[in-house]
């Protein structure tokens, strides 16, 4: 299993075309894919998870990746993150 | 039989045809187990469901594009990933398993995520809600063999008057105005999306008429007449006649008044008269520049945040400013800041409050969350270098925060100085007087401010405590209340003391009777519809400001707005005899 916590830096955090963002990116992977935030655990490979999330700017969500791919499954979605999804 | 539906006038026209009921609602789904031998077959028949869905939201995706433009078309691509979402498909096959049909798998798995969505304290996820509920009737459609209830499959040419519960932003965006001639809908405001978004299409509507999708049977013969916010279903010949003799009235009357419009506006003694056009969306102001109104007296920004999921950048409302201040081309431009509460926000994380109106709102909210009122401050500094711009605050009760909204100017205009931006660094700033502490102290305000806008919708509710949207108050909202006409007359003095300009921007200019008193209290500024101004040209044209006055004096002490009323009215028909646009504005007042 491999784990990193990274923190939301688009303004307008995880809403609705970023959670599509990552859900597409997490799919691409054979492994198992998974966001905490505080005491939510959701599937990184379902939208409507991510979506509940509800990850605002500056909140810090911790990405869990669990299978043959998992490093760089982790090093996929936390780039994507730190990039503010192409948002200014 | 006849029966009439009274609503909330939202846009403007009548229309003759076809009644189209859009039930857009979840269906109730009956409990059913399946054999084990079936169970396969019902997850087979789940995925059919799910690809049709995709197949049908990529059409309705595709239209709205064409209509509406890629940003609007994207709120579709979050439905088409719903509907591959791995915990909707692994959860809702997890029910097949335990022998329950595939219907109301999906219906159990759907209506938990919906439950979830629905209760989750930030407004961005509940925001997301319809997207879900579009999702769960789509597909549910599907698996029962319901008939799709899609507006895109009215045929262009079927005059459909569309009647719905609400229109859903995926809804409103598939709207084709070839094929619907008009909307109503059971809810709704004035300022509603769907109402703001008919006007900029040009769609007469009526909202607000609370039952109307259980009453209608679908197919009835109509009329919508989006001036009084009226739906009569199955007319007698008599009642369409009617409508069709106003119909063409309304169209000669317009044209007529069009060719009036021009020019400028001076009463019968020589009084010169300034008309202004409000402008609700950028999309307006073409038709406002052509209605032969001298600029904008009010700009309303509402429509850059309100149904949206994300804030508007700075460039983004940098633009539509542009868009309203080239329109006019030189032409004064008053823009009002953002005049609504923090729920209203797409940043969420605001409470809903219990009294919005008394609340955390307008300027005090703007002045509370800086970083996000100058975001607006930057981008209308920038506009301001097309042509004549004055910034309006709204809901000011105190002289300190037309103090703290310049140091804010100031830091917003050193902000693009440091980027070097083009802007203008300091603006004419106004203030709405639409409360009663705004018009008792106009004398102080005049003091700090280059303008007074009165703001006559919420001066009357805020002064007379009535709620112009409670349909049961509906006759206690009198703009003619001794009250409301003192308070007028005394903003006018002040301003008039102070040498700052005092416009109207309420409903209250665009009623001629209202007019003709405001000209009596001392008003030389009207702001009204782009609608209204050729009818308050040719209306100004016609009386002068010395009937208007003694008009006013008789009903300044006539004690009631039922007496001030008739005072007004039997003066005004006096100084325009027999006109005919006059007596049905009179008439419906």
């Amino acid at each position: 299993m491999a784990e990193r916590s990274v923190q939301i830096t688009n303004r307008n955090g995880l809403h609705a075309r970023p959670a599509a963002e990552i859900v597409k990116a997490a799919s691409r992977f054979q492994s198992e894919i998974t966001l905490v935030r505080e005491e939510l655990e959701v599937n990184g490979k379902s939208i409507m998870g991510v979506m509940m999330l509800a990850a605002e700017c500056g909140s810090t969500v911790t990405v869990r990746a669990t299978g043959p791919d998992e490093e760089m499954a982790l090093e996929s979605i936390t780039d994507l993150i730190h990039r503010g999804f192409g948002e200014v | 039989m006849l029966s009439a539906f009274r609503g909330v006038p939202a846009s403007p026209g009548i229309v003759f045809g076809t009644v189209y009921l859009l039930r857009w609602e979840v269906p109730d789904v009956r409990h059913r187990i399946v054999a084990d031998d079936e169970i396969d077959g019902e997850i087979a028949r789940f995925h059919e469901a799910l690809e049709a869905a995709r197949v049908r939201v990529n059409r309705v995706r595709r239209r709205a594009e064409r209509r509406a433009g890629p940003e609007e078309a994207a709120i579709f691509d979050v439905q088409l990933s719903m509907l591959d979402d791995v915990e909707l498909v692994q959860g809702t096959e997890s029910y097949i398993h335990r022998n329950i049909a595939a219907e109301k798998a999906f219906d159990l798995v759907m209506s938990e995520w919906r439950k979830n969505f629905a209760r989750h304290s930030l407004p961005m996820v509940r925001e997301r809600l319809g997207d879900l509920t579009d999702v769960h009737i789509r597909v549910l459609s599907l698996l029962l063999g319901l008939p799709d209830h899609d507006p895109v499959d009215v045929p262009q040419g079927a005059g459909a008057i569309l009647v719905t519960h609400d229109l859903t932003p995926s809804l409103t965006v598939q709207l084709d105005p070839r094929a619907i001639a008009a909307i109503a809908t059971d809810a709704g405001t004035r300022t509603s999306h769907v109402a703001i978004l008919a006007r900029s299409l040009g769609i007469p509507a009526v909202v607000g008429l609370k039952d109307a999708t259980t009453r209608l049977r679908g197919r009835e013969r109509a009329v919508l007449d989006g001036s009084t916010g009226t739906l009569i279903v199955d007319p007698s010949e008599a009642e369409e006649d009617a409508y069709r003799r106003r119909a063409t009235q309304e169209a000669l009357d317009d044209a007529e008044l069009l060719r009036l419009s021009h020019g400028d506006t001076i009463t019968t003694d020589g009084v010169r008269v300034t008309i202004y056009a409000n402008v609700d969306l950028p999309e307006e102001a073409d038709i406002a520049a052509t209605s032969g109104a001298e600029g904008v007296g009010l700009m309303r920004t509402e429509f850059l945040v309100l149904g949206r999921t994300t804030m508007p950048d700075e460039e983004e409302q940098y633009r539509a400013y542009a868009r309203v201040i080239d329109a006019f081309s030189g032409q004064p431009i008053i823009i009002r800041t953002f005049d609504i509460g923090g729920d209203k926000l797409p940043t969420g994380g605001y409470p809903v409050e219990a009294n919005p109106f008394l609340g955390w709102r307008a300027i005090r909210m703007c002045l509370d969350e800086p970083e996000l009122f100058k975001i607006q401050l930057r981008a209308i500094l920038r506009a301001a270098t097309h042509g004549d711009v004055r910034i309006l605050l709204p809901l000011v009760v105190s002289v300190e925060e037309v103090r703290a909204t310049r140091v804010l100017v100031a830091e917003a205009a050193a902000e693009l100085a440091e980027r070097g931006v083009a802007h203008r660094d300091q603006l004419p700033l106004g203030v709405m007087i639409e409360t009663p502490a705004a018009a008792i102290t106009a004398d102080t305000l005049a003091g700090d401010v280059e303008f007074f806008s009165i703001g006559s919708n919420d001066l009357v509710q805020y002064t007379l405590a009535v709620d112009r949207g409670n349909v049961n108050l509906a006759e206690r909202f009198t703009p003619l209340h001794p009250a409301v006409l003192r308070l007028i007359r005394d903003v006018v003095r002040a301003s008039e003391a102070g040498g700052v300009q005092v416009g109207v921007c309420g409903e209250m200019a665009s009623e001629p009777l209202h007019a003709f008193a405001l000209l009596g209290l001392g008003v030389r500024q009207l702001s009204v519809a782009p609608r209204s101004v050729p009818l308050m040209k040719r209306l100004v044209r016609g009386v002068s400001v010395g009937i208007a006055q003694e008009a006013m004096t008789a009903a300044l002490e006539a004690g009631s707005p039922q007496r001030a009323e008739a005072e007004l009215r039997r003066r005004l028909l006096a100084a325009f005899g027999d006109a005919a646009f006059l007596r049905d504005g009179l008439l419906a007042t």
